[in-house]
């Protein structure tokens, strides 16, 4: 055979086999450079072929930026994104779910085609690093050949379907979910009503609406199962969403019947395409869309569409058949032996639930940071054939759960995975922390987020016996940047990655995020508590949880705590550990977690001419970020309207730095400054993020256009400060960038 | 067509092994191109991974791994792309590559480490082209046993391993017990 084409012919559906005939096409056209570089760039993403770190041929060795000499020349992939830079290949897999033959396909890959590590992401999909473009078409073929597609599972499409781990097997879902996300999945995949979306649209199921597992809150769209009067349905949600600023998800409809959920989610679809923001990339989501219109208006746009839909027998065929996605156990139901072993019951403890069929339970194979090898996935498939069967499923929480485990064999499938090296106990626990890729992989990485979690869980991980119960049933998710693909919102202690510019060098930082839930589907948000130091973060975590143990008062819970003491307490604990030493007294706080380069670009000036002019920017910087504490304050005090307000403050008081840092005249109103902003640091676009663009600039000139700050309600006022956050941050990465241009230029 | 994707590995006299101290090394191969016919991107840090591929120097044409699968620690040469040459040169040209990365690793002072020349795995990650069978064992057999002579001197001797879900791979006993300084000076 010379050909993967060849070798696996009919295996692969006929329309797989030709959407990967076209892409490898495409490939060969844009090699001849006859394809646009942002359309191909597009068609890639469309594919699940995405970019990665140093893609744009650069990189910081440490002493400086270098071009990596790759020998496809000026061959791109993409705009600024070079032909022969590895990429990653993000697989989708529908609610999780693998069978044992994908997942030895998938470490095949892993093998062949990238560095041996098969990633879980916290949307259940699977992902591939330092892939070559071109080993791609093969990749998909061999993933076509069992049933799975990475087609829409990137770019402005609709993304993986998430789904509860547990559905079908949880205890308390009102429903099994799986053919419902099973469906949607099927049918929304290559829907010509999808196909001209501003940017990406996320689905998720959730079996009740008290677990954590669904997390449809922050979903583009969400459903929760409902039985009603004994006809099945679903609540459904729209508009949330992490990112830069998390927004709760609104109610679109109470229940909404099993045979509409297909066609209310097309008319979603068609109201998000024709009326979602389409020009400015950071605000296409769809809940900025909803939030414009209002839900109730959206609710309207969305009655009017489904109602002119061309009927589509897709909608309700599935419901002929609700048990085609059923698992069946490979063993009879049993108890677990009465003499099972001290090592089991310790991993049992987190990592083994029971299902809602007696006598079988669910395993969950906590992955560190989300990672497995190639062996051990073929390893991982031998123990699903023996004990489980196809009933593999990967979480939100980017570990492994095996479903339908007999509690006869409970034992047997944990001295395989001992044998394995993968019987970790803690699932869900302090020591079981997710992570986005950070600044390993991601291209928009601020900070290591890896390197943070490595770093933690590896110390947590030694103490974890002597951990108090509370501590240790703590959630801690790690973003490296504000986009928050760790989820760090919904943690009880979140991390987010930033920069801060110390005495001339860049330090890398994680801002602190307390308070968020992550059960109910993640019912609620964390606020920032400040920045931290990276290299202090593990402090930072000592101090807290002692806080906390200390000042609790009874078997107080840690979210109870918080909601008491307020966050403005916290901010003091953290306090003496905020700053940095100098760089001559310990160069270690100018690295990162797992990185040994300087994290702050070499060549940055720090003359007496920088010296003169740093400090007042800085001073400004500074009081911004403490009104912003103190509007923080306002909000937990129920003061929603002083919080906004204190908001928009913090935003006018670091943009006037920054006006000034430009030796522009500025007057103390805020009309003045943000006039000036606009016109020195919005309009010459100093202030646009190499990312985001105006994205953040345009919060403080949309909330100076509003100035209704004293009717803001909780939400608006929680969004207020968000973005004013986020501003803050981007006026800092403005100093540093202003800084490096202002060093260049003596040199 | 030809399978280029050749893996070779070899193993640490001593077992236990430091991987987080090879992050700041392999950062320095990078920036000091210590392997200079070869472009170096960047480290992927996999320490955290039982058995795992430890600590890997991503690079274009090849990455080097410092590789602790099955628990035993060992430098895994690993060629990515197309070998402008035939059979023979292209696993010649993985074992030269695999020895003189563990020659640059063995002169790190912060490593302390020592490669054994007894025993090499030799791997193919093509399930196309080379299948783990016995067609491909006698394949590869006489090109292997070749390029272990010309390195390691004595005659060697290979036994293929895994199975055929798993990818080709062949354990070489070289009957050497030298160095890898030795083993490089002989080729």
């Amino acid at each position: 055979m010379t050909s993967w084409k060849e070798q696996l012919g009919d295996r692969i559906p006929e329309q797989l086999a030709g959407e990967v005939d076209l892409f490898e096409g495409q490939i060969e056209l844009k090699k001849q450079r006859k394809l646009d570089d942002k359309i191909f760039a597009e068609t890639r993403l469309r594919r699940g072929v995405y970019g990665q770190r140093y893609d744009n041929g650069l990189r910081d060795d440490g002493t400086g930026q270098k071009t990596l000499a790759f020998p496809c020349g000026d061959l791109t992939k993409g705009p600024d994104t070079v032909w022969d830079a590895p990429g990653m290949m993000r697989i989708k897999i529908p609610f999780g779910k693998l069978t044992a033959k994908q997942l030895e396909v998938l470490s095949e890959l892993a093998e062949e085609n990238s560095d041996s590590i098969l990633h879980v992401t916290t949307r259940q999909d699977i992902q591939l690093h330092f892939i070559h473009i071109e080993e791609a078409p093969d990749m998909m073929r061999r993933l076509a050949s069992v049933g799975i597609t990475t087609r829409e599972a990137c770019g402005n499409s609709v993304r993986n379907v998430t789904a509860c781990e547990y559905a079908g097997v949880c205890k308390t879902q009102a429903f099994d979910v799986t053919p419902y996300a099973n469906a949607i999945t099927k049918f929304l995949l290559g829907h010509p009503d999808v196909q001209d979306f501003g940017r990406k649209f996320k689905i998720a199921f959730s079996g009740c609406e008290d677990n954590p597992c669904g997390l449809v809150t922050f979903h583009d769209l969400g459903a929760v199962a409902h039985v009603r009067d004994g006809k099945r349905g679903f609540r459904v949600v729209v508009g949330g969403g992490l990112g830069a600023v998390p927004v709760q998800a609104k109610v679109l409809a109470e229940f909404c019947p099993e045979e509409e959920l297909l066609p209310l989610a097309q008319a979603v679809s068609r109201v998000f395409a024709r009326l979602g923001e389409k020009q400015s990339r950071a605000r296409a989501r769809i809940k900025f869309l909803v939030q414009k219109v209002g839900i109730d208006e959206f609710k309207k746009l969305v009655a009017e569409e489904r109602e002119g839909l061309r009927p589509d027998e897709r909608w309700t065929a599935f419901l002929d058949d609700l048990h085609a996605t059923d698992e069946k156990p490979v063993r009879d139901p049993g108890a677990i032996p009465s003499d099972a072993p001290a090592g089991f019951r310790a991993w049992a403890e987190h990592n083994l639930k029971p299902q809602a069929q007696e006598g079988y339970y669910s395993a969950i194979v906590t992955l560190p940071l989300g990672d497995f090898t190639a062996t051990q996935g073929r390893a991982l498939a031998d123990l699903a054939r023996k004990y489980t069967g196809d009933s593999i499923r990967c979480t939100v929480e980017q570990n492994l759960t095996f479903r339908w485990l007999s509690g006869v064999d409970a034992v047997a499938f944990y001295d395989g995975l001992v044998a394995l090296q993968m019987a970790a106990a803690g699932a869900g626990t302090i020591t079981d922390m997710t992570s986005c890729p950070g600044t390993d992989t991601c291209k928009l990485g601020i900070s290591a987020s890896r390197g943070l979690t490595g770093e933690l869980r590896k110390r947590l991980t030694l103490v974890e016996g002597e951990l108090d119960p509370a501590v240790r049933a703590l959630r801690m998710k790690a973003s490296g940047c504000f986009n928050s693909c760790g989820q760090h919102h919904a943690a009880d202690i979140g991390f987010t990655g930033v920069s801060r510019q110390v005495g001339g060098r860049k330090v890398p930082h994680f801002n602190i995020v307390l308070g968020g839930q992550w059960t109910e589907n993640a019912k609620s948000y964390g606020l920032v508590v400040g920045a931290v130091p990276s290299k202090n973060i593990p402090k930072a975590v000592d101090l807290i949880t002692q806080h906390y143990l200390t000042n609790r008062e009874g078997e107080e819970s840690f979210q109870a705590f918080i909601a008491r003491v307020g966050k403005r307490e916290f901010r003091k604990v953290l306090a003496p550990i905020q700053k940095p030493p100098p760089y001559e007294e310990d160069p270690s706080y100018y690295s990162d977690w797992g990185n040994p380069r300087e994290y702050t670009i070499g060549d940055i000036g720090v003359g007496e001419c920088a010296g003169e002019i740093v400090p007042f920017v800085e001073f400004g910087l500074q009081q911004a970020e403490q009104q912003l504490h103190d509007a923080q304050d306002a909000l937990e005090a129920g003061q929603a309207g002083a919080a906004a307000l204190g908001g928009f403050t913090a935003m006018v008081t670091a943009a006037k730095a920054l006006v000034r840092h430009l030796e522009v005249q500025v007057k103390d109103d805020a009309d003045d400054v943000v006039a000036n902003f606009k016109t020195h640091l919005h309009d010459t676009t100093l202030f646009h993020d190499p990312f985001a663009k105006g994205k953040f600039a345009a919060y403080l000139l949309k909330m100076h256009g509003e100035q209704s700050y004293e009717n803001a309600n909780d939400e608006i006022a929680h969004r207020a400060l968000d973005e004013a956050q986020l501003f803050l941050e981007a006026a800092h990465a403005c100093y540093e960038r202003l800084t490096q241009a202002a060093a260049a230029a003596a040199e | 067509m030809q399978a280029t994707k050749f893996q070779v590995k070899l193993y640490t006299r001593a077992g236990g092994i430091e991987l987080e101290k090879l992050v700041p090394v392999f950062h320095e191969w990078i920036r000091n191109k210590k392997i200079s016919d070869e472009l170096l991107i960047d480290v992927a840090d996999y320490a955290h991974v039982p058995q795992g591929p430890g600590v890997v120097l991503i690079g274009h044409q090849s990455d080097y791994y410092l590789d602790v699968a099955d628990d035993r620690p060992g430098l895994l040469y690993s060629r990515k792309r197309g070998f402008d040459g035939d059979f023979q040169a292209g696993i010649d040209d993985a074992f030269q590559r695999a020895l003189r990365a563990c020659e640059l690793l063995e002169a790190e002072s912060s490593l302390d480490l020592e490669f054994a020349t007894d025993e090499v795995l030799f791997r193919v990650q093509d399930r196309l082209n080379a299948p783990n069978g016995d067609a491909t064992y006698a394949a590869y057999k006489p090109a292997l046993e070749q390029t272990s002579t010309a390195f390691f001197g004595a005659a060697p001797s290979l036994e293929r391993v895994g199975t055929e879900r798993e990818p080709f791979a062949v354990r070489i006993r070289t009957g050497a017990s030298g160095s890898v300084a030795d083993a490089l000076a002989k080729h």
